[in-house]
């Protein structure tokens, strides 16, 4: 494969910290459900936009990868479709939490998706055991015949982990504009009171 | 050139990456900019309502 196999450590650790973030949107939505906390609602919303933006890493590393490997850009097999479709699970998500303005209601929306769309990962995590597929068979985790080098596995390991460290100082900023925001609103539906009481 | 590939993929990578920071950190100074300024607003209308109860005392 050559030089291009380089991408495998990108786009993997692309896929495992996409995984994470929708994880993340799980989490939130049903402790949002359960409690009705801010804090549980914004993980959530943290873990879908960051989330969001690994998977679109993911989606582009692979074509690139498999041009050159497979001699075409995309087709749809079960893994590629499936990792297609988590990513349009990201997207409605955000674009329910931007345009569904009413507060309670967009929370508890988003939530449903959030928990629902959940159910997509561990189908395309198993996509390639299930099914025959264009996309290759499971190296990690994947039985007996399949396996990395130990050279290979380092790689994969400090890339993850470069990622995961990206992925939280990431989510972090996005928490903080998150509380801010609510911060922000409380003040002003304050000051509002104030203005009509003055 | 043979890595074109390999170079296509890290560069978009990073551009994905630079983009999500700098529209982070954009919507933070925006944040930032209105809180200083509900805060400034604040400010005032406390400060005005001083010279009112002060004004009301004399």
């Amino acid at each position: 494969m050559g030089e291009v196999q380089r991408i495998f450590y990108i786009h993997v650790s692309s896929a495992w910290t996409a995984f994470l973030g929708y994880f993340l949107v799980f989490l939130g939505s049903v402790g949002y459900l359960w409690k009705h906390s801010p804090g549980a609602d914004h993980l959530a919303q943290a873990g879908g936009e960051v989330g969001f933006v690994f998977c679109s890493a993911v989606l582009v590393t692979g074509p690139l990868w498999a041009k050159p490997v497979w001699g075409i850009w995309w087709t749809w097999d079960a893994r590629l479709t499936l990792t297609f479709v988590l990513w349009l699970l990201f997207v409605s998500y955000l674009m329910l939490r931007r345009y569904v303005s009413s507060p309670g209601r967009a929370e508890t929306l988003a939530a449903v998706v959030g928990i629902i769309g959940f159910v997509d990962v561990p189908i395309d995590y198993m996509a390639i055991r299930w099914w025959r597929t264009q996309h290759p068979q499971p190296v990690v985790a994947g039985g007996e015949g399949s396996g990395l080098d130990p050279h290979m596995w380092v790689a994969l390991l400090v890339t993850w982990g470069a990622f995961l460290c990206l992925f939280t100082y990431l989510l972090r900023q996005r928490l903080w504009l998150a509380e801010a925001r609510r911060q922000l609103s409380v003040i002003r539906r304050a000051s509002s009171v104030r203005a009509a009481e003055d | 050139m043979p890595n074109k590939y390999l170079f296509l993929a890290f560069s978009a990578l990073w551009a994905i990456f630079f983009l999500y920071a700098w529209s982070l950190s954009r919507r933070q100074a925006h944040l930032r900019k209105e809180l200083e300024e509900l805060k400034n607003k604040q400010g005032l209308r406390s400060q005005g309502s001083g010279v009112r109860s002060q004004r009301s005392e004399g």
